[in-house]
């Protein structure tokens, strides 16, 4: 009964979280200065030439119609909700009308996730193995050149990082492109060499700016569990120390990792925004920059409920998770 | 041995060999690589231009009838044509699909005969006649979702077809200007000639039109599915297309428009020689390029560097609806607190052509209207007898960039007033408060009371990352307020945000620039859009005249414009009314003509437009570029 409990108090929490989200939404942008279909009149008014004010209010209540943002605030919001939750559509981009969000968003996806997940996979499993030894062996040259390395490199802007990683290797020794080229047939190995090639650098610039943090974090996890009497209890035993590491002090440390690791996973929809527009990444932290800029309310809705789903996700999966890792919750 | 190896002598050199040999690999690569480029095409026949814009999220979508359809790829600058085209360098309108000027059949201007091109064919074989004319005509006129249906049939009664090659168009009212409502004149033009027997059928409402049929020399290729870059290729039958018959075979095989994403990029681009031309950048970028890379040109080869004859002036441009700036007064003051010397420098280091008047002061324009109106602007006095104007600008911003150690500054006065322009207002803080004071304005110990009795601070919108000379001149304008002692703030806004306040007009001033745009010397274009009958209520959105300024004077001056045809004499005339007009007014604070830092790379190809070789204005991403690209010589070929 508990568990069921349990289970339901995070689902509620979990459809609370999502309608706050969305509602602040769709309701922030329409506080912005921009106005999608001035922006674009604006824009028609450039090719077209001028046009009357009756012209001007019949193209205005064309758009508005055409774009779905007639009505009143109440009536696009009832809309909104239905469009997202029933038909999960978001309806055509108004910067690159008549594309459909979900098209554009399913064409970037793949680009951001590929990237950042494998960059974030590799960031924390070196990072937390180099931290994990470091921790264990605090005093050994091998531990304080790790952390040595990890204090410098993890303050350094991720911009900087990213603009020398560029100068170097697509300027100076010009190994890596300067801008995504992806060529190659459909599932072929040309295909996942181009895309490899092409994503190289930008995956080792969030590798680079990340694996510092994971690496502080855990080493500073593993000595504080090294004093931990369980641990001085196992190692009276005579246990040996690839045993103490791997049964004893791995499990513990890790648990916060694991944590952190199901939050970036969530956040990485937002795309890497900077990471995106430095290396010119066809991914979606690309498409909500565009958005922004332009005044996309669909588009913007779209990448951010996308990132609000999966956040509130990650969250939740974590949650029914950890009593299957951490025996302390689920016996608690 | 074991001896030697054990100090790492030989490892060392071992690996310094091995080192040597990889880095020699690498850059026979690198060779090897740079004689195609990454799209597989041999780069020696590829010309590689800057895709003015990100990359293209919808790059299945060529339907230049639909709104959010990007166009920058290529398709417009390269694979479309217009019926009448714009000849940059010498300031007109050429016929392009359209084989001469619209012949006017009535002397109310109503009536026009078009006679086509003959011996032009679309991309894939089929003739271009009058019926794809006519069908595009239709096709406009009944399709109404299209954006640019209203403001077609607005003017557009009727075209029919007189025989193959031949058409009439009849306008809805008096229209002596039509090739510039169906032509370009600056950038391009709506109307896109679409072929009959690829749209017949389809709703161009929805059609995506890709891959697109061409009617230029060049057609589609390859596309990169995430919108970095796209490849035309030249056709076989290019001598079957406008540019075929009009200036000859195009020598680039290829043409990659491709993004770079940020300006460090795009200028690592080029210095790597992948890039051929770009677009706009900074002059600080330029000046890396010029060091960096001994094949890169500028549109000068000393200062000023950039070309200055960009169609579109910038300046400070009034919400004349909002107090206090429905007053000539606080227009005027403003103006004078302005030391243009300084805002030049500090926005692009003086490499900038000054303008008192409400036209660019491009080559063709400066001698049409800057150097004759430049007694008038002299003897022109304020209400109060003051006479504003600064006719030495020219020669005391010479002598400052020269004391400040820049080289090649021009001494004769003649090439200064070339140069830096006819002049400007004068700095004048004290004439600038005693308008105000007049106007009743007042002084509360340094704090400037507006008439009503608030303290007056300003807040100055302006783009915020993009259109640099906008953005960066509205700080040296703030700073120059600011010190005369009326506390600005500049406020950067993206695009949207940037232009919808415009035309809502929920700006109080601006550094905006669509008011102040020509390129001909019938400035009626942009002129026009100071008529009062575009003003519209705050908070209504308005197509022109978006700094709402009513002047009766002006809009009757504007009517008799509309009724000139564009080579009848009075036109000039009628413009220099006009501009005297808006002098006197002020509604906007016109100060620089666009400087615009377009650096090509002489590596792959030569014969660029320069400022030594001026057959057409640098603007890559216009309809027009078709015709520089057909002008480009091999670089082996110059050797």
């Amino acid at each position: 009964m508990r568990l069921v409990n349990f289970i339901a108090g995070r689902i509620a929490v979990y459809v609370m979280v999502l309608a706050v989200g969305m509602t602040i939404l769709f309701f922030v942008p329409r506080f912005a200065p921009t106005d999608p279909v001035d922006a674009m009149l604006a824009k028609i008014a450039v090719q077209s030439g001028y046009m009357d004010a009756s012209q001007v209010d019949a193209l205005r209540a064309s758009l508005s119609d055409t774009f779905g943002l007639d009505g009143s605030l109440l009536e696009q919001y009832g809309a909104f909700l239905r469009r997202v939750f029933v038909e999960f559509d978001f309806g055509p981009s108004l910067s690159m009308y008549p594309t459909p969000v979900m098209e554009l968003i399913s064409n970037a996806l793949p680009w951001t996730f590929g990237l950042l997940f494998s960059a974030t996979i590799i960031a924390w499993v070196l990072g937390n193995f180099v931290g994990l030894l470091a921790g264990w062996k605090p005093n050994s040259n091998a531990g304080r050149a790790m952390e040595g390395l990890a204090i410098c490199l993890y303050p350094i802007p991720y911009y900087i990082v990213a603009l020398i990683l560029s100068v170097l290797f697509s300027y100076v020794w010009a190994i890596f492109p300067l801008t995504t080229t992806i060529r190659g047939a459909p599932w072929s190995w040309d295909l996942v060499r181009s895309i490899v090639w092409n994503s190289f650098l930008p995956a080792m610039a969030i590798v680079i700016t990340t694996f510092g943090w994971w690496i502080i974090s855990v080493k500073a996890q593993t000595q504080a569990l090294k004093e931990e009497e369980f641990v001085r209890y196992a190692r009276l035993k005579g246990l040996s120390d690839a045993r103490l590491l791997g049964r004893y002090i791995l499990p513990n440390a890790l648990l916060p990792q694991i944590t952190f690791l199901a939050l970036q996973i969530g956040l990485m929809f937002n795309g890497s925004l900077i990471t995106e527009i430095i290396f010119d990444y066809p991914g979606l932290g690309l498409l909500i920059y565009k958005a922004v800029l332009q005044g996309d309310y669909n588009l913007l809705m779209g990448t951010i409920s996308l990132s609000i789903v999966a956040v509130a996700t990650a969250t939740m999966i974590i949650d029914f998770l950890y009593p299957l890792i951490d025996p302390r919750i689920r016996h608690g | 041995m074991q001896r030697v190896h054990s100090n790492g002598r030989p490892v060392r050199a071992r690996l310094a060999r091995l080192g040597t040999a990889a880095t020699l690999a690498l850059i026979a690569g690198t060779a090897t690589a740079q004689e195609m480029t990454d799209v597989g095409t041999p780069r020696a026949d590829t010309l590689i231009v800057d895709m003015l814009g990100a990359r293209v999220s919808n790059p299945t979508n060529m339907n230049m009838y639909q709104q959010g359809v990007i166009l920058g790829q290529g398709l417009h600058q390269l694979a479309l044509s217009l019926l009448w085209d714009i000849d940059t360098a010498a300031g007109e309108q050429i016929p392009v699909l359209a084989d001469a000027m619209p012949e006017p059949l009535n002397d109310d201007f109503t009536r026009f005969r078009v006679p086509l091109k003959q011996g032009i064919t679309w991309s894939d074989g089929e003739d271009f006649t009058a019926d794809d004319v006519i069908f595009t005509d239709q096709m406009i006129r009944n399709t109404p979702e299209l954006a640019f249906s209203a403001a077609y049939t607005d003017v557009i009664a009727s075209m029919t077809k007189v025989d193959e090659h031949t058409i009439e168009i009849e306008t809805t009212r008096p229209t002596p200007r039509l090739s510039v409502v169906l032509g370009s004149v600056i950038y391009g033009n709506s109307f896109y000639v679409v072929p009959q027997h690829v749209w017949e059928g389809e709703n161009a409402a929805t059609f995506t039109n890709f891959p697109p049929v061409t009617i230029s020399a060049y057609e589609y290729s390859e596309h990169d599915p995430n919108g970095s870059w796209f490849l035309w290729e030249k056709r076989d039958d290019w001598q079957n297309t406008d540019i075929g018959q009009m200036v000859g075979e195009p020598e680039p095989d290829y043409v990659l428009f491709r993004t770079y994403g940020t300006e460090e990029r795009r200028v690592l681009a080029m210095a790597n020689n992948e890039m051929d031309i770009l677009t706009d950048i900074s002059p600080q970028s330029l000046d890396i390029l010029l060091n960096q890379n001994e094949n890169v040109r500028a549109w000068f080869p000393d200062f000023p560097y950039a070309n200055l004859d960009d169609p579109c002036e910038r300046g400070m441009h009034f919400n004349t609806a909002v107090a206090p700036y429905d007053m000539w007064q606080t227009r005027w003051a403003l103006a004078l607190a302005i030391d243009i010397e300084r805002a030049s420098i500090a926005t692009f280091d003086g490499m900038m052509r000054a303008s008192p008047l409400g036209v660019p002061p491009t080559e063709v324009l400066q001698n049409t209207y800057h150097e004759p109106m430049t007694e008038w602007l002299t003897e022109f006095e304020l209400e109060d007898g003051y006479k504003p104007f600064n006719p030495d600008f020219a020669t005391e911003m010479a002598e400052r960039l020269r004391s400040e150690g820049i080289d090649n500054i021009p001494e004769d006065p003649e090439a200064q007033r070339e140069l830096f322009g006819v002049g400007w207002w004068k700095h004048d803080p004290a004439q600038a408060e005693k308008l105000l004071l007049d106007a009743g304005f007042t002084k509360d110990g340094d704090t400037w009371m507006t008439p009503d009795g608030t303290p007056w601070t300003i807040t100055l919108f302006a783009p915020g990352g993009f259109e640099v000379q906008s953005e960066r001149l509205a700080y040296a304008v703030a700073n120059e307020w600011t010190q005369f002692g009326v506390p600005t703030q500049v406020q950067p806004m993206p695009a949207g945000a940037f232009f919808t306040a415009e035309n809502a007009g929920s700006h109080e001033v601006g550094s905006y620039w669509a008011a102040a745009c020509a390129i001909i010397p019938d400035v009626f274009v942009n002129l026009e859009g100071w008529h009062e009958d575009y003003i519209r209520e705050i908070g209504v959105p308005a197509s022109a005249n978006r700094g709402r300024y009513a002047n009766p004077e002006l809009s009757a001056l504007i009517d008799r414009l509309r009724e000139v045809p564009p080579d009848h004499p009075e036109i000039t005339e009628l413009g220099t009314e006009i501009l005297k007009v808006l002098v006197e007014g002020m509604p906007a604070i016109n100060m620089f003509g666009t400087s615009k830092f377009v650096p090509v790379n002489e590596t792959y190809w030569t014969n660029y437009p320069t400022a030594e070789n001026y057959y057409e204005g640098p603007w890559w991403w216009w309809s027009n570029f078709k015709f520089i690209t057909a002008q480009l010589e091999p670089a082996t070929a110059a050797e």
